[in-house]
């Protein structure tokens, strides 16, 4: 288990982690939300050790120590590689700073080339393959090692949804073996798909925090999705009717002031007879998201 | 396996496999190649040079052939032959060996004189066997033969120093200042855009996560250090062969035996506790140049990267030059234990003889300590300069990485 406890890291004038918390457990995916320069580098260096901060790490109890780097498959948010090595070369030589032997790593290439569909050879040189090439041959070297913490910066950034997909079921294989998996994201769709849990910064502090349900459940179930023949201004004369928004034909979504306002409307628009689709639900993440970060009223 | 020694390991095979490396080593080689090459092509070995022996008794010719430092040839074994040959211009005479009465004879006959160092080694032959032939016909005994081997010995001491002495010298200087100057410039820059490279292509986050940056540093600097020693074996190995193959050339055997007290002077600097000077250099400025790589933001940058250590060895280098004809001089005998300028000033007095081997071990020491403070402070900061990748200029970024942690 990873256990973020009160961190705080300045850089000059700038705060750049205030009194940060979270646990991760084993077997478990936490999403780090936050718009650009809320922190979520920040907290992913801190807890790689390359900075000093204020607070405590630990990892199964205990700080980090040097041994534990070799149970840490980390991918940073800029793609790197060595352009003068080839892709056999470049995996086993991170593989072998993880302590994995050669002779364990090789043969594990060609497998881990297929579960990504890189196009190329195992003794094509990294500055030959395309950039999405490369960037999924180094979620190969992230995950090579069959890691206990898997850190992910932004993982999905530039990969479009094909590869987006094989990434997905990556992290949940990694899961399904136990590992502790904590990624970055903007895309609220994906946190949504993967996460048990998620942390949301801004300014360095966490604004959110718990389930994905939990998270949701905190904004009220005020997001009315309706299907019905009533015009757009009938249904935003209705008492705790904040917004009505046209989805579609005779589709709509309706904002409350309050969740406790849906069984009038559910009776006054049903009118005691079928209707195909009344469902009452929180906001999505996405929205939440847009919420939190920007300070506008989600929608 | 030790995660420094992996590191060492890539660097330095990422290294010795790459052109530029295998250009730099072997350019010398393919220099002296070629001048050899073209001076054996622009005179050739011309039969002209040589002298046939003919003699009566063959077992006398054949020692001849074999023992004689003179440049002969065997084509010719009869007198008329070896005139005819003469005759044609095809050799430049011959000699007639022989003996009478136990007394070795030797004729040589040609259209012009031999020079005198062609005659001292007939000469040295015709001692030698002359007195072989002498011990053996006075049947004397085992104790009696050694007593006549018996050999006066000659030896100079000399109280002013002599050309031959100040020469050796000289090109000692020469060659240890310019040798150190040039592998200080080539592996400041390799070592500078190797880690600006890496730097530039931000992978260290990657390295970081799965070792300590003190580890990687000192990976780094000891793969760079393997780097430099491959290439002075190289150096040292192909040294000798060259040398081998000076002292039997044609082109270079007057020339080595003519010479041979200044060479070996000569060797006898290079091969000693300078080799030592120049190695601690480079290891020094291999830090340094580190350090400065580690500093640049962009991979584009790597070039400039070297910039401080080539500039800070070229002032060391003119300083040496500059007081290269007055090693007494009080500056000198300063700066010959600061480091950085005593690897080009106490390699200068102690060729110079104006330094003891108490001064220098005690200027390699504080070498020693230098390089090794330098490269604990660095492993310690090493990270944070590696992973601030934010372009501010040069003193604030060095400023930012200090703050990383």
């Amino acid at each position: 288990m990873l256990s973020v406890v009160h961190i705080s890291k300045t850089f000059g004038q700038v705060k750049a982690l205030d009194d940060v918390s979270f646990d991760v457990h084993d077997g478990e995916i936490l999403g780090l939300i936050g718009q650009n320069g809320a922190g979520k580098s920040t907290t992913f260096h801190s807890i790689l050790n390359f900075l000093s901060f204020d607070g405590q790490i630990t990892w199964n109890g205990q700080p980090f120590t040097e041994a534990d780097y070799d149970q840490i498959g980390y991918l940073p948010e800029e793609r790197s590689l060595m352009p003068k090595l080839t892709i056999t070369q470049q995996i086993v030589y991170l593989a072998r700073l993880k302590n994995q032997p050669a002779k364990v790593t090789k043969p594990k290439i060609a497998g881990w080339m297929d579960r990504f569909a890189v196009k190329g050879q195992p003794t094509d040189q990294i500055k030959k393959l395309s950039k999405g090439n490369q960037q999924k041959v180094q979620l190969i070297c992230t995950l090579i090692h069959d890691p206990q913490l898997i850190i992910l910066d932004e993982p999905f950034s530039g990969l479009d949804p094909v590869n987006a997909d094989l990434l997905k079921q990556a992290i949940l294989a990694a899961k399904q073996r136990g590992a502790t998996i904590i990624f970055s994201s903007h895309d609220m769709t994906n946190v949504e798909e993967l996460c048990d849990s998620l942390v949301m910064l801004k300014n360095g502090r966490v604004v959110l925090k718990g389930t994905i349900d939990s998270v949701r459940e905190q904004f009220g179930r005020t997001q009315l999705y309706l299907t019905t023949d009533w015009s757009k201004e009938r249904l935003a004369a209705l008492d705790g009717v904040k917004h009505v928004y046209h989805l579609g034909t005779h589709r709509y979504r309706l904002q409350l002031n309050d969740e406790a306002a849906g069984k009038t409307i559910f009776d006054a628009v049903s009118g005691g007879h079928y209707i195909t689709e009344f469902s009452q639900q929180p906001p999505t993440l996405d929205a939440i998201f847009r919420t939190e970060a920007g300070g506008t009223d989600h929608e | 396996m030790n995660k420094t020694w992996i590191v060492t390991l890539e660097t330095y095979l990422r290294q010795v496999k790459s052109w530029s490396f295998l250009t730099l080593v072997l350019m010398p080689f393919l220099f002296v190649g070629l001048s050899f090459g073209i001076s054996y092509v622009a005179t050739p070995s011309s039969s002209k040079d040589k002298t046939a022996v003919v003699s009566s008794d063959p077992q006398l010719r054949n020692t001849f052939l074999k023992q004689s430092d003179l440049t002969t040839t065997k084509r010719y074994a009869a007198k008329a032959q070896a005139q005819k040959a003469t005759d044609r211009g095809d050799i430049n005479g011959y000699l007639t060996l022989g003996v009478k009465k136990n007394r070795l004879t030797a004729t040589f006959t040609g259209p012009t004189e031999l020079n005198s160092g062609d005659q001292a080694k007939i000469q040295r032959f015709l001692t030698a066997t002359q007195s072989a032939l002498n011990v053996q016909q006075a049947k004397l005994s085992p104790q009696q033969t050694q007593a006549l081997a018996v050999q006066p010995q000659f030896k100079q001491r000399l109280q002013h120093k002599t050309a031959s002495d100040k020469l050796a010298k000289q090109i000692s200087f020469y060659i240890v200042v310019f040798f150190v100057y040039l592998i200080l410039t080539t592996y400041s820059a390799i070592t500078a855009q190797e880690i600006a490279a890496e730097k530039g292509t931000k992978i260290m986050e990657v390295i970081f996560s799965s070792t300590t940056p003190r580890k990687y540093f000192n990976g780094k600097i000891y793969g760079v250090l393997l780097v430099i020693l491959t290439q002075l074996l190289v150096y040292l190995v192909g040294g000798i062969a060259v040398v081998a193959f000076a002292q039997r050339s044609r082109l270079t055997a007057d020339f080595w035996q003519q010479n041979q007290t200044v060479i070996s002077q000569i060797l006898h600097n290079l091969l000693s506790v300078n080799m030592l000077f120049a190695l601690l250099a480079v290891l020094l400025y291999t830090v340094i140049s580190a350090f400065c790589g580690a500093l640049v933001t962009r991979v584009e940058d790597a070039g400039k990267a070297s910039q401080p250590a080539i500039y800070l060895n070229l002032i060391t280098f003119a300083v040496a030059l500059a007081f290269q004809s007055n090693p007494t001089n009080v500056l000198v005998k300063v700066l010959s234990y600061v480091p950085f300028f005593s690897s080009y000033l106490m390699p200068l007095r102690l060729i110079n003889s104006t330094a003891t081997g108490v001064e220098a071990g005690i200027s390699l020491l504080i070498l020693l300590v230098t390089i090794v403070a330098i490269m604990l402070y660095l492993g310690r900061i090493y990270g944070g300069l590696m992973l601030q990748t934010d372009e501010l200029g040069f003193w604030k970024n060095l400023k930012r990485g200090l703050s990383l942690k």
